[in-house]
Formats: structure tokens, sequence, C-alpha cells
């Protein structure tokens, strides 16, 4: 943990400590240090005129679609499309590593796809692109995830015309 | 990920729970929430939480300055799990 | 690289690392839960063959003969999941 983190109060504090190193320790390298930041892209309109998408790595999917491989040592490098006009119902999840407690009663706590979808009735968000996306965070091998995963997820991203993204890496 | 989003010219921010893994991956923009993972944006039923959480992390990316900011939001876990614990309740009383 | 430190051990022969890990991945992180879970997985399957019921022995050797090794490899760390979870006792809640 940095200084920076340390300092917060405490219960300001990740409630999980130390997970970088956990899970380093358990499976050695298949974390991601990065030593430089990529250069800022610009906010080209207000929120209320842009189109957002949203990613997450929570193992959403459409109900029907191949479900994610979950079993496999190495891990799975796909994505799944979610339309944005889905609702809870449509959905299910597929993955075994982070706490679903709160996502099986209300899938909004990790895939808030409900409250985004208001916002942009509510006219905050401009609109919300055709699909948001999602994957698994289980994934051994962290460079193919860079190479392939993450360059096809960008571009399916910037097919869309999306002028924002948010993002929660679960 | 975001990091791939971003440098195709498109602005992206990250909510997180884990604080040190995002300092080692070094996204262009975070914010972080002291919540349990896989709750993201709080707690079951919790709209209201839901909801400002989202904006907390779309109104920081119209302000973030430098590649690799991370903003503390001011909410914490036990006062969320509270109140979504009455939000709960107050459902069952009127169903 | 994760995956090369799992090659590397597969190079050196190091099965040491090689069954560390095997035993991570099904034990959520959890080293003895792994073992444990392997374990499990067994006695489910064992447990429903003691009556020796009448099975697919036609489809198991079709099966072993027609498809490849990696696919049988993925079918492997399927069954796995599957006896566990017939087991009833599942651990994979994402808390270890």
């Amino acid at each position: 943990m940095t200084a920076e983190s340390k300092n917060v109060e405490n219960d300001k504090q990740q409630l999980r400590t130390g997970l970088w190193a956990t899970v380093n320790e358990r499976y050695p390298g298949s974390m991601i240090t990065k030593s430089d930041f990529v250069a800022l892209a610009k906010s080209k309109k207000p929120l209320s005129e842009s189109r957002l998408t949203f990613v997450s790595t929570a193992g959403v999917q459409p109900k029907g679609s191949l479900p994610f491989d979950t079993v496999h040592p190495i891990g799975d490098y796909t994505f799944r499309c979610v339309p944005s006009d889905s609702k809870p119902s449509d959905l299910e999840i597929h993955q075994l590593k982070y706490p679903t407690s709160g996502a099986e009663r209300d899938i909004n706590v990790i895939f808030p796809i409900e409250r985004l979808q208001e916002l942009q009735a509510v006219g905050l968000i401009g609109e919300l692109a055709p699909n948001f996306f999602s994957f698994i965070g289980y994934n051994m091998d962290a460079e193919m995830l860079e190479r392939t995963l993450a360059e096809d997820l960008a571009e399916a991203v910037e097919a869309e015309g999306s002028d924002v993204a948010l993002l929660a890496p679960a | 990920m975001q990091r791939a989003i971003e440098k195709r010219g498109i602005p992206t921010v990250s909510i997180t729970v884990a604080l040190d893994v995002t300092e080692h991956i070094k996204p262009p923009r975070a914010v972080f929430v002291p919540f349990m993972m896989g709750h993201h944006f709080g707690v079951p039923f919790h709209k209201e939480l839901q909801r400002r959480i989202i904006l907390d992390a779309l109104n920081f990316l119209a302000t973030t300055e430098r590649s690799g900011e991370i903003k503390m939001l001011p909410w914490n876990w036990a006062q969320a799990r509270q109140e979504g614990k009455l939000i709960e309740e107050q459902f069952r009383l009127k169903s | 690289m994760s995956l090369q430190y799992l090659k590397e051990a597969v190079a050196e022969g190091d099965n040491e690392s090689l069954i560390r890990y095997v035993r991570l991945h099904f034990g959520d992180g959890n080293e003895a839960a792994g073992a444990k879970e392997i374990d499990k997985a067994w006695i489910e399957a064992l447990k429903l063959l003691l009556d020796v019921p009448k099975t697919d022995r036609e489809f198991i050797l079709e099966t072993l003969a027609e498809k490849d090794a990696a696919t049988l490899a993925h079918l492997f760390f399927h069954l796995h999941f599957y006896f566990v979870e017939r087991s009833g006792e599942w651990i994979h809640d994402g808390r270890v």
C-alpha cells in the first residue's frame, strides 16, 4: 500500500487490503503494473450531449449467450455485448472470483444498467451506446489480455461512436 | 483495457474498490469507493447511491487535469449498508 | 508474464509450482481448499458409480478417440467443476 492510500481515514480505506500483492503472490506475474500514463483524451461534448458506453469485468451477459468460460485455467479472452436497453431479467452473471451476494438481488450494484437508462431518460446523459460490454476478470495471461481482449473491446467501443466510457473493473 | 479505449481518443473513467490494483495499472482516471468487491455502485435497491456514484465518476471525468488521477469519493460502506437495509425495510412495508 | 511462469515451470519440470497453481485455481486462491476440492470432485464421481449403473461407454470411447487432447483437457476442467457443484458444497463465492 502506498503512503497516499495509507493516509486516508479508516472508513474510507479499501475493504479488501493488499489485493494486488495477494493475487500476484498466488498467480505470479498475472497482475499488470504500468510505469507510464496514457495521454488524456479530451471530452468533446458536455455529458448531456454525449453517447456513453459502459464496460464491466463482472461477467454479465445476456441470457442465452455463450457462458463465459469460468473453468479454463488460463482464462477467457472474449467479451459479450449487452444491449443497453436490456432489463435486469434479460441478464445473468457467469464468474467465480468476486462476491455476487449484492448483484444476485440487484444487478445494478455491479452493472448499473437501470440507473444509466434513467440518467439518459432525464437528459443528464445524452444517449447510451447501442451496447455495453462485459468480460471476466480471471485472465492469467496479461500480455494476451492487452494484445487481444483490450484491443478487440476498444475497437468495438470505438465502432459504436461512443464519446465517453464508464468502466467498472470488478 | 481502459488505457486501450483512451488511446483511441475516447475519454474514460473507472470506478474501483481496489486502490492498490488501480495504482499499479495506472488508468487515465479513476474514482475510488471503499466498498466490498463486486459492489462498486453500492448496495441493492439503493438507487440514489448507485446514481450518485455514476454521476460522481462522470463529473470527475470532465474535470481531470492529469492522467492517472484517482479521486477518493466520500462514501462509506457501513453507512451504505445501513441505508440499504432501511430502504429494503420500507420497501417490504409498502408491498 | 504469468503464463510465461507456468510455461517455464513446465519446461523445467517444476511440478511443485504447477500443482500449486492447479490447487490455487480450484481453491479460488487457497491451496489447501483447492486440494480438498479435487478430492471432493473424485469422491462425487466415485459415489455415482458404486451401484454400477449403466453408462454410455460408447460415447466415452468415441469422445476419447475423436476429440483432440486440448478439448479433452478443457472438458476435464469442466468435469471438475461439474462434480464439485453436484457435491452441493460450492466455495466459489469470490470471498476466499
